[in-house]
């Protein structure tokens, strides 16, 4: 079977080819959501006539708002944190029927990106993401909970309340971790981060993390009303955190996705180019013709993700990115619908 | 060289701010402003006041609707100067900044500019102070709209171009000084990065009014600094209702110009038609009035975002199976589609077909926008019926396809009327 497959290669790329596990992938998708079928009849695309994983149609990820793609029941329902407010603006919902699929995606790129130094053990982990059971329909939330479980220490600790951020117990939380001397992992929302770092300024309390600490950051500002600029936020890391730069793990991920892309910024490699992993393909579409544009062209990131199994594996998201090299870099944001005269732009938030 | 400031008249020289040549895109002048240098600039235009209170009436519209007709043709030497820098500084087409053009200044030409000037009776309190007009990027040329009012009242104006435009304002008050050389004491145009507090501070303190067209954020932050004497003119949609009798042909071509004039960046532009008649043959109609209207204003340069976001949309219709236009990406989308829902348009000419056999239904269905709708283009019985209901809801503009985006003077943008918006003590409404 297919999910079996996929989780194969996963973990053993020798396992499989990426390329016809992707057709394999579309022409089941195909048979099972309906949505999707009838948009490839309407073009006159089938699994005879597609021959490249790159011909796979992609599903716009504004398509999650309006409609239900799920090729088997739901087990888990996932929706990102966008407003949702009287004008109509819809929030992403995206149908997750395997959700072990997903952890298996964390367990094989995680750690390879965010732990390169602990071989498999575990550390001291500090989330600034809402808990599971704070915000159980969050895909974000869903992936911050499997990697406290599977990689934290007893020490690890959501702070992360009701009204954000609690700023009090991560102060106390990392004065007892430079106490004890041993590197420790910050998964942070960049919003959340800033909150953060914010208060450590407001009470001038600077911290040395321990050598080796590292930092999970995802998500950009989000939308929220922050003016820090990126250089600002990591220059303030360093300041009140003792993290160099090069100790960010950046994350690439959506509501819509399973899959996530991280930078190598652990492995000595370039802090804000995002690599994919073996099983997932990045391409850059011109916005203009959705042709694929050469590296350096600034285009729309369309994601080929296999384990995306549940609902799209082919993704065009809202995001734009210039391909370079290996990787890509992330640019900014399709604009949102508005009010003229203003930029009431509703900005998704992946929850 | 074209000037992003037009300075009073009385400013002394050595007040005067430096400038200096930019290139952003087009080269141009730049003032460099310091909070002491506007606020001279304020200063210099409470001097201007007196002047401006003796110029008669008639000697002032004449100067005001010679300008306007300068600037209304496009082989003005006025134009001619001003038009390269636009097309580029808007991002319109050439013929999409000359139809733009028109447009606004038609609304301001000398009968209604007249009209204005009838309604008006007589100058605002001599304490009223200068106005400070702080307008938006979107549009070229939307400073002719609070500097109309303002003058009638006779009341000094400072106008704060956009960074992203800063040239048109300056220029239409050269004009106009050369024409009636009595008010250019009382008038000046500069451009400054918006919300810099310290820079702002002198100016906020020292005039009598803000008229501040822009983003909420924007607008809420000037209400906080100048309390008391904000008038918002905050952002806004538009649509259009066609009735059960209509002809397609007939609505089709005036609701095209609604939606492709300036690219579809007013607040008056339309970005959805309800109809209770034949949706299919309005969308096919629109569609085909949409790209003869590609030709004779061709669009202007698009942004990769906003291409994004109309792909999207139109990828998600095609997802959900909904008839849609197979027009070129630039030249504008028609989309049908049988949820009522008003969705915003993400721009290039995109607009959403709504059937609704009984129009009764939509101001329910319009009720979450309440405060936030400019106006409705009509035509058809059922349709002009439902005009008070949607005047309840905040709507300020109802017009025939083809005439929503061209108001004149007398308009009350927002439900505000332009002169009692300078005369009385203002109370902003809330947003929302």
């Amino acid at each position: 079977m297919i999910l079996d497959r996929v989780t194969r290669f996963l973990t053993a790329p020798e396992s499989d080819s990426f390329a016809e596990l992707a057709l394999a992938a579309f022409a089941w998708q195909l048979e099972r959501i309906e949505p999707y079928r009838r948009m490839c009849e309407r073009r006159g695309v089938t699994p005879e006539t597609v021959r490249d994983w790159r011909q796979v149609p992609p599903v716009p990820a504004a398509a999650f708002k309006s409609l239900t793609l799920a090729a088997e029941p739901a087990v888990e329902v996932f929706r990102s944190s966008g407003t949702t407010d009287a004008a109509g603006e819809l929030r992403s919902v995206h149908h997750q029927p395997f959700p072990d699929l997903y952890r298996q995606v964390i367990d094989a790129s995680f750690p390879r990106f965010c732990l390169p130094y602990t071989s498999g053990g575990r550390l001291p982990i500090l989330s600034l993401i809402p808990s599971r059971e704070q915000l159980p329909d969050s895909s974000l939330s869903f992936m911050a909970d499997h990697i406290l479980k599977q990689y934290g220490t007893p020490e690890s600790a959501t702070t992360f309340g009701a009204r954000g951020v609690e700023a009090a117990k991560a102060r106390s939380w990392a004065g007892s971790r430079q106490r004890e001397g041993r590197p420790v992992l910050v998964l942070a929302t960049a919003f959340a981060l800033a909150q953060w770092l914010e208060a450590l300024e407001r009470l001038g309390l600077k911290f040395r993390l321990p050598p080796g600490s590292a930092i999970f950051e995802t998500g950009g500002f989000k939308g929220k009303t922050t003016e820090l600029t990126r250089e600002d936020l990591l220059a303030r890391v360093q300041d009140w955190l003792s993290v160099p730069s090069d100790f960010v793990v950046r994350e690439y991920g959506m509501t819509e996705l399973t899959s996530q892309c991280y930078t190598r910024a652990l492995l000595g490699g370039d802090p804000d180019l995002f690599v994919a992993p073996h099983w997932v393909r990045v391409r850059l579409l011109d916005p203009e013709t959705l042709e694929e544009v050469p590296a350096g062209t600034p285009g729309l990131i369309a994601v080929l993700d296999l384990a995306n199994l549940g609902s799209a594996v082919h993704l065009l998201t809202e995001d734009l990115g210039v391909a370079e090299g290996e990787g890509f870099r992330l640019l900014g944001r399709a604009a949102g619908a508005e009010l003229r005269g203003c930029s009431l732009v509703v900005e998704e938030l992946r929850s | 060289m074209l000037r992003d400031a037009f300075l009073p008249a009385s400013l002394a020289p050595r007040d005067q701010p430096h400038f200096r040549a930019v290139e952003r895109p087009v080269r141009y002048d730049s003032a460099r402003w310091t909070p002491e240098g506007l606020g001279k600039v304020v200063a210099a235009l409470h001097e201007g006041a007196a002047a401006l209170r003796e110029i008669p009436a008639e000697d002032l519209l004449a100067a005001w609707g010679d300008t306007v007709a300068v600037f209304q043709r496009s082989t003005s030497l006025e134009r001619r100067a001003v038009d390269p820098a636009l097309v580029r500084l808007c991002g319109l087409s050439r013929d999409g900044l000359t139809a733009g053009l028109d447009a606004v200044l038609g609304g301001v030409r000398r009968e209604p500019a007249a009209a204005l000037f009838a309604q008006a009776g007589r100058a605002a309190p001599e304490d009223a102070g200068p106005v400070l007009a702080v307008l938006a990027s979107n549009l070229p040329a939307l400073a002719v709209q609070p500097l109309l009012p303002a003058l009638i009242l006779r009341r000094p104006v400072l106008l704060k171009s956009p960074s992203a435009e800063p040239l048109f304002a300056a220029a239409f008050l050269a004009a106009l000084a050369r024409r009636e050389p009595r008010l250019a004491g009382a008038v000046a145009a500069a451009a400054w990065p918006g919300g810099d507090a310290d820079l702002e501070a002198p100016v906020l303190a020292r005039v009598g009014t803000v008229l501040a067209y822009g983003e909420r954020k924007a607008l809420e932050d000037l209400e906080r600094r100048a309390p008391g004497k904000v008038v918002s003119y905050g952002p806004k949609t538009s649509l259009a209702v066609i009735g059960s009798g209509v002809e397609p042909r007939e609505a089709a071509e005036g609701l095209a110009r609604d939606i492709a004039l300036f690219d579809q960046r007013g607040c008056l532009s339309v970005a959805a038609v309800y109809t209770a008649g034949d949706a299919a043959a309005l969308a096919e109609r629109l569609s085909a009035a949409l790209l003869d209207f590609a030709r004779r204003w061709p669009p202007g340069s698009a942004a990769r975002t906003v291409m994004a976001a109309v792909q999207h949309q139109r990828l998600e219709a095609e997802m959900h199976g909904l008839w849609q236009s197979s027009l070129p990406l630039r030249d504008g989308t028609v989309i049908v589609d049988p949820d009522p829902t008003l969705r915003l348009s993400p721009g290039l000419r995109t607009v959403r077909v709504h059937p609704l056999e009984d129009l009764a239904r939509l101001p329910g269905l319009l009720e979450p926008w309440r405060g936030r709708l400019q106006g409705v283009a009509m035509v058809g019985e059922d349709a002009l019926g439902l005009e008070p209901r949607l005047a309840e809801l905040g709507v300020s503009r109802f017009a025939a396809p083809g005439e929503l985006q061209s108001p004149d003077a007398s308009w009350h943008n927002g439900g505000i009327n332009p002169l009692e918006a300078l005369t009385s003590p203002w109370k902003p409404a809330p947003y929302r």
